[in-house]
């Protein structure tokens, strides 16, 4: 059998989506091009796909099988249908929060397709057409640092890196050493100050809880406000408080832009572009490869527009098929620009808590 | 309330109305009040502005003091008038209006006060200024051990925004994180303060969610944070940090003449609606404690159940749900002590959704039993037997203990006992707090030093 051109689409050009979801179906689904893992699960779904899911709802039909990708061999994610020369950029880990991290093999035709709209979405926003990045943030098994650093490189800059590693930051706070994260935290802003004093970055991409962080630093925000051109977070949540004051208060001659994505989409997307006195960060998708539904955590069913709920992560590509991955971050229903598939969201975070738990005892 | 209010936070740059707000909610779950909660960034530019301020000159201050007390407490702050935060106040926290109207002319009065209530703490040996003539011969100078200083404050009782307002009269420049409970205080007063001489970069209100409330502590020189034994637990050791833990204050009552100091002890269980640290939670009794316990639990048993509002009212209100979460932590903590008044439940629902928290009284059998510990925000006393044989042992770990004893000696271990912070003699009810008497000492001996000064 051979590639539905519809799978290989020239990158400036998309798709439509039941075709393109039809076409991912047939690829993943049959026997001579699917991948071993997906063939075997097929066995137990109890439909099939090839026949049984045609459009974006029903994509709804499939488990979440992201816990899977912990155990199952990488060889066995890469579809058949690219041969044995499968052109394997790396393998990348999530986070590892919730348990031993998942996998997911980055392909080099899936990696065009997103370096592509990367580029499109940075000369959107008026990034620095040249000049060197910072990256401070996870590199390591993490697909984020890799995205970066090749990001920086296509625009003909050199990609610094300064390496965070969340998962001990998360064994710290875990274990009670907040102290030790604190003196870690601190470790990654000394080592990017070294860099932001002694080279022309004009590009820098972190975390929220980071800038926040390089944020204490007078001298470092003086330096980040004469230097540095354009700031993208990504990789946590940025409440629009912070954002709004970073903004106005404490970068205000720099471009800051948010991008929402995770290892197990194989990519981000970056925050929509909007009037600089609208306050809700929106993040619309790249449908119909990445896309997204909100749904009420407790019924599954997809909220209001305006309301909020738990965002639900679909990616399909001819490289990977992971739909209906429910993400953890709540996020408000967003309708989507013409011709998305699924929902954009805005306002993604957790749930504000202002007590740890309720205390009786005491009268304070 | 037909429009929210809203509550700001005070930032170094003004108040700022952040786009994630907590609902304040009064009694029956009706909204009423709109927090600001300001976000980690927010929190740490506000501190480093605290750092850069300046302190006004000391009768500057007082002056400013004076003037934002009489404006908390009799004036129109935001746009509301005393009377109408004294009616939000005990419609959102349950506090009796009384209550609450003598905390605002208390406020009022210590905020005039401050800056002289702090003299009491000062060594005797100590000057103010390098520029006093006695420095020609080698003196003390009382200085600040630091210039910020944080307050995570507690929403049981108004009265606990009248301490920090010590710091301010000393100097410091303030951050106050407010309770959720009850953040319409400390926001009147931070206003009144901004309207009468204080700079917005020297006292700031910073309404905060959970994870961003050690932020302000780290972020100042010195803070005090109020809280139950985690609170004292977590920051026991950290020397920049004063814990206002538990009171568990006590009433130990020797003698056979208790009848006449029953007035004292049922006004120390249940001044203030018996929701502050000051409120009696055990009596020990020189042989049987039965008929006191009994005697009490009649005076108590005839307070009225009243909506907070009503002038009458005595006892805290809770929403009925908090209020029965309340009831049953008593309940189950109960563990064979005798239940003298409350032992089938202590809620009075008033059918609009909240409930009086009436008094309950119980009878342990020894001095040492763990019970005795257990404070509660309403009236819950423990009674217990004490003779001499048992010592001061079970008096300890207490705010306020009230000795009715003639034993001299016994007073003199009540007295030498660090764990033991304010010992009252006599027919003294333990919520006793005139301005000259230490709380849990002075504020004044945590914030300032004495410094040698010689000029030659």
């Amino acid at each position: 059998m051979s590639t539905d051109p519809i799978l290989d689409c020239p990158l400036d050009q998309v798709p439509e989506g039941p075709a393109f979801i039809a076409a991912a179906m047939r690829w993943h689904f049959s026997p001579e091009t699917g991948s071993p893992y997906w063939l075997d699960r097929a066995k137990t779904l109890g439909f099939d796909p090839r026949e049984d899911v045609r459009t974006f709802e029903d994509l709804r039909r499939f488990p979440n099988v992201a816990n899977e990708l912990r155990e199952v061999r990488v060889e066995d994610l890469i579809p058949r249908g690219y041969g044995a020369d499968a052109d394997v950029i790396g393998v990348y880990e999530s986070g590892g929060t919730t348990g031993p991290p998942k996998r997911v093999v980055l392909l080099r035709d899936w990696l065009e397709r997103l370096m592509h709209r990367t580029q499109q979405s940075l000369q959107a926003r008026g990034y620095p057409e040249s000049g060197h990045w910072l990256s401070l943030g996870p590199t390591g098994p993490h697909l984020i640092g890799e995205l970066i650093r090749r990001q920086a490189a296509r625009r003909g800059g050199i990609p610094f890196t300064v390496d965070m590693d969340p998962r001990w930051v998360k064994r710290c706070i875990a274990e009670g050493r907040a102290d030790e994260a604190e003196r870690y935290a601190e470790h990654l802003i000394d080592q990017s100050a070294h860099i932001l004093e002694t080279q022309n970055v004009r590009v820098l991409a972190t975390t929220p809880p980071l800038l926040t962080r390089l944020a204490r630093r007078k001298a470092l925000v003086d330096l980040i406000n004469a230097k540095v051109a354009a700031i993208s977070w990504g990789g946590a949540h940025m409440d629009p408080d912070t954002r709004y004051l970073l903004r106005t208060e404490v970068f205000p001659n720099v471009k800051l832009y948010g991008s929402y994505g995770s290892t197990m989409i194989l990519g981000g997307l970056a925050e929509r572009v909007t009037a600089p006195e609208e306050d809700l960060i929106v993040f619309d998708t790249f449908s119909p490869y990445i896309t997204f539904s909100v749904v009420d955590p407790e019924t599954g069913e997809v909220v209001r527009y305006g309301d909020r709920g738990q965002v639900v992560m679909h990616h399909i590509s001819k490289s990977f098929l992971l739909p209906n991955n429910l993400e953890r971050d709540l996020a408000t229903r967003v309708a989507p620009p013409p011709g998305q598939m699924g929902d954009s969201v805005a306002d993604v975070g957790p749930l504000a808590t202002f007590e740890n738990e309720t205390v009786i005892e005491g009268v304070y | 309330m037909d429009e929210l209010i809203r509550l700001d936070a005070l930032g170094a740059g003004g108040p700022y109305h952040s786009r994630s707000r907590q609902t304040i909610t009064e009694l029956t779950g009706t909204p009423v009040a709109e927090l600001s909660l300001v976000p980690r960034l927010f929190v740490q530019r506000s501190m480093a502005a605290l750092h850069e301020a300046r302190t006004l000159p000391a009768h500057d201050r007082v002056a400013a003091l004076t003037r934002a007390g009489r404006l908390f407490a009799t004036g129109v702050v935001d746009g509301i008038a005393a009377e109408k935060y004294q009616h939000i106040v005990s419609r959102v926290s349950g506090m009796p209006i009384t209550v609450v109207r003598s905390a605002t002319s208390g406020i009022g009065r210590r905020a005039a006060e401050a800056y002289r209530t702090t003299r009491y703490a000062r060594p005797e040996g100590a000057v103010d200024d390098w520029r006093d003539p006695l420095t020609r011969n080698g003196q003390a100078v009382w200085t600040r051990r630091g210039d910020v200083f944080a307050v995570h404050a507690a929403g049981n009782h108004p009265g606990v925004h009248t301490l920090w307002l010590e710091a301010l009269a000393l100097g410091y420049r303030v951050a106050v994180r407010p309770s959720r409970r009850e953040p319409f205080t400390p926001h009147r007063l931070i206003t009144a303060l901004r309207e009468s001489g204080f700079g917005d970069d020297q006292v700031v209100l910073l309404p905060t969610d959970y994870t961003v409330a050690d932020d302000i502590i780290r972020d100042a020189d010195l803070a005090m944070v109020y809280g139950g034994e985690e609170v004292v637990n977590k920051y026991g050791n950290d020397v920049r940090v004063l814990p206002q833990g538990p009171g568990r204050s006590k009433i130990l009552l020797t003698g056979h003449d208790w009848e006449t100091h029953l007035g004292m002890i049922v006004e120390s269980v249940s001044a203030f609606g018996g929701t502050a640290c000051v409120n009696a939670t055990a009596v020990f009794v020189e042989g049987d404690p039965a008929p006191v316990a009994e005697a009490v639990a009649e005076r108590l048993s005839a307070i009225p159940s009243l909506p907070p509002e009503d002038d009458g009212a005595v006892l805290p209100v809770q929403p009925v749900a908090d209020a029965h979460a309340i009831e049953k932590y008593l309940l189950d903590h109960v563990n064979g002590a005798t239940p003298v008044l409350g032992g089938d439940g202590v809620v009075d629902d008033l059918g609009d959704g909240s409930g009086v928290l009436r008094p309950a009284v119980f009878l342990v059998d020894r001095p040492d039993a763990p019970q005795t510990g257990i404070e509660l925000s309403f009236p819950c006393v423990w009674f217990a037997p004490w003779s001499r044989a048992d010592g001061i042992e079970p008096l300890r770990n207490t705010l306020v203990l009230t000795a009715i004893t003639q034993d001299a000696g016994l007073v003199d271990r009540l007295v030498e006992d660090p764990s033991i912070r304010n010992v009252y003699l006599g027919d003294t009810p333990t919520y006793l707090m005139p301005p000259w008497v230490p709380h849990d000492a002075y504020l004044g001996e945590f914030l300032m030093r004495t410094k040698g000064v010689i000029r030659t």
